[in-house]
């Protein structure tokens, strides 16, 4: 017969269960799913950085991040196993291409600049002109397309069942196996792999951030910058609360320390959009013409080219383009100052601006080990 | 005798246990307690029609003007009872005149009512000085949420952002910008709707309301007019008389009417 002190054991066991268990019991809300191999990764997010929306049937593992980081860097995803998704987005130039335009394994060319892939996991929205609302959905373009990695899905995913071979040393049916489990090798689960990849890419240890954390002192003109970027841009006689400012951070936010809205706009470079429609090409709303995703500032000094069809070289051509006000049309944003003859900004105050957009560079992001090539 | 007594104790614990494990996860709800649900429809509308963001209208003074974007926080809103008591149904929401009909649904205590009103804008105390990244990510005063309506971390959210192109003249192809953002706690303004016939919550039942703004009363009203020639933009972070103007007119430009 059990003891009362047994009983009472029991007891308090079964009252902790019930008080704690009602929710976690049904095995199909676990997260990670309850018959998951891989290793649950604990993703550490910096001071001031909202939280990251993960989707539920892509949580990160340590052997799915791994497995990515190689699918990310693995030249057997092109027809002719010359390029990888890193062959256009390096590191060094916080991820980048630092092309004007990216150049496909045909040798045809896009028309848009390679977007940086920073700090991506807080994004809404993907490519320039937002046509895909998933990192995973966004991962299966590159791959296919004819002109950048050109080779068809169900293509690569023999390549990977048959890996390792003389292409690549990389057993990816193993690795696919400790990321996700019994199945087979999918474009799905490859594109999971790697948006897992992406979302660890975090630059959160720039002098900017150092500065913010209060770890560091940012000197006069970098300090005079950044107040210039949050200053509103126009004389105030001609424009109700202007301030003399370069009017950066409505677009560029420093909310959530992001940089960037992540919405779209249309900033003054072009009149008419023939060429490039933007958010129209997707949307067909004729006021969507001209507007592009506003893209993060952070390591900005080291992603030139700039704007989406790459068109300014160095970033003192960037901020002479805002300081002009841009080109009148009829989506310009608001926010442009075209109308009221620009920000007037002086040559200083240019300086000041561009030390700044430096203190955004984070070296340790672009030379982080975790994120080279492992080929 | 004493054993034998102990462990009848125990036996009725655990059959209160098991009674508890059966049942006891959820409270069992209260029939007689069970709210209403209250709906507040927002609609578009130009001088008493229903426009569409991206249409172009005209303006008192004859302008064609369109309005490309048109947000707005409200918050909180309120109800109140025939007692004089005010309820809050919501803390805060970001309307989008963009989306048609964007809706606002929520549970109301079953009582009768003859009062709503919002703030238009955000109250103080979670205008400034709380980090955007502090909330969940489908809040809408987090940093995806108030996306394009947050300035900075000291002046706050953008309360109303009213936004387009005008021409100076009719036919005129439309390209001068309309950029009137309006903020700052002293921008806040409460919109309030008092109801000639009460209306009651009832347990378990929907009440619905249309709320109409008039966006062409954001530029006139009966005590205020502005031209958008002459004052097209402003940036009332810096606390602008324009942008106090703006929201002293935007304040009478509600209509409200039940379903």
């Amino acid at each position: 017969m059990m003891h009362s002190k047994q009983l009472q054991t029991l007891i308090a066991a079964l009252t902790l269960i019930s008080l704690t268990g009602c929710e976690r019991c049904n095995p199909d809300s676990c997260d990670p799913p309850c018959d998951a191999i891989a290793t649950p990764y604990a993703l550490e997010i910096p001071p001031f950085f909202p939280p990251m929306d993960i989707p539920e049937d892509n949580p990160l593992t340590v052997e799915g991040i791994e497995l990515g980081r190689l699918l990310f860097w693995e030249k057997s995803l092109s027809a002719d196993g010359t390029m990888s998704c890193g062959s256009c987005h390096l590191p060094s130039a916080g991820f980048a291409d630092p092309n004007q335009y990216s150049t496909g394994i045909t040798g045809a060319q896009g028309f848009r600049n390679a977007m940086a892939i920073v700090n991506i996991g807080w994004s809404t929205s993907f490519f320039w002109d937002g046509r895909t609302t998933s990192l995973e959905e966004q991962i299966l373009e590159p791959v296919s397309h004819p002109d950048e990695m050109a080779l068809p899905w169900d293509e690569a995913v023999t390549r990977l069942k048959n890996a390792p071979n003389a292409a690549t040393q990389t057993d990816y049916p193993s690795r696919f196996a400790h990321a996700f489990g019994p199945g087979d090798i999918t474009a799905e689960r490859t594109t999971q792999a790697i948006a897992q990849f992406l979302r660890t890419l975090i630059s959160a240890d720039s002098k900017f951030d150092q500065w913010r954390r209060g770890e560091a002192t940012l000197a006069d003109d970098e300090f005079a910058g950044y107040e210039m970027f949050l200053r509103e841009g126009g004389d105030p006689e001609v424009t109700p609360g202007g301030q003399f400012g370069g009017d950066c951070f409505h677009c560029h936010s420093e909310a959530g320390l992001q940089f960037s809205d992540y919405l779209f706009r249309n900033n003054g470079l072009d009149s008419v959009f023939f060429h490039d429609p933007g958010l129209a090409g997707v949307t067909g709303n004729g006021l969507d013409s001209g507007r592009f995703k506003t893209p993060t500032l952070r390591n900005v000094a080291l992603s030139a080219p700039y704007m989406h069809d790459g068109r300014f070289q160095t970033l003192e051509e960037v901020i002479e383009h805002y300081n002009s006000g841009g080109v009148p049309s009829s989506t310009i944003d608001p926010f442009m100052k075209y109308n009221s003859g620009g920000l007037t900004l002086s040559a200083v105050q240019k300086g000041n601006l561009l030390a700044f957009l430096n203190t955004l560079t984070d070296t340790a992001f672009v030379s982080d080990p975790r994120f080279q090539d492992p080929h | 005798m004493e054993k034998h007594k102990n462990f009848f104790t125990i036996r009725l614990d655990i059959l209160a246990l098991a009674f508890l494990l059966l049942v006891g996860c959820r409270p069992q709800p209260n029939e007689q307690e069970i709210p209403g649900t209250i709906r507040l429809e927002f609609n578009l509308q130009w001088n008493g029609e229903d426009c569409a963001v991206g249409a172009v209208q005209t303006d008192h003074l004859g302008h064609p003007v369109r309005i490309d974007n048109l947000q707005m926080y409200i918050a909180p809103i309120e109800i109140r009872n025939e007692r004089g008591e005010w309820f809050e149904i919501n803390d805060v929401a970001l309307l989008d005149f963009g989306i048609h009909g964007q809706k606002i649904t929520t549970a109301a205590n079953v009582d009768t009512y003859n009062a709503i009103r919002f703030g238009m804008g955000l109250p103080a105390e979670i205008n400034t000085d709380i980090d955007p990244a502090s909330y969940a990510n489908d809040h809408p005063l987090s940093v995806p949420g108030s996306a394009g309506m947050f300035w900075t971390w000291s002046s706050g959210y953008v309360f109303v952002k009213y936004e387009g192109k005008f021409a100076t003249e009719s036919g005129a192809q439309l390209i001068e910008p309309l950029s009137y953002h309006c903020g700052t706690d002293e921008s806040y303004r409460t919109v309030v709707f008092e109801l000639e016939d009460a209306f009651a919550i009832e347990s378990q039942e929907l009440t619905a309301f249309t709320i109409d703004f008039n966006a062409a009363g954001a530029l006139i009203g009966e005590q205020d007019a502005i031209d958008i020639v002459e004052d097209p933009v402003t940036h009332n972070a810096q606390g602008t008389v324009l942008g106090g103007r703006l929201m002293d007119l935007m304040d009478d430009a509600w209509n409200l009417t039940r379903q």
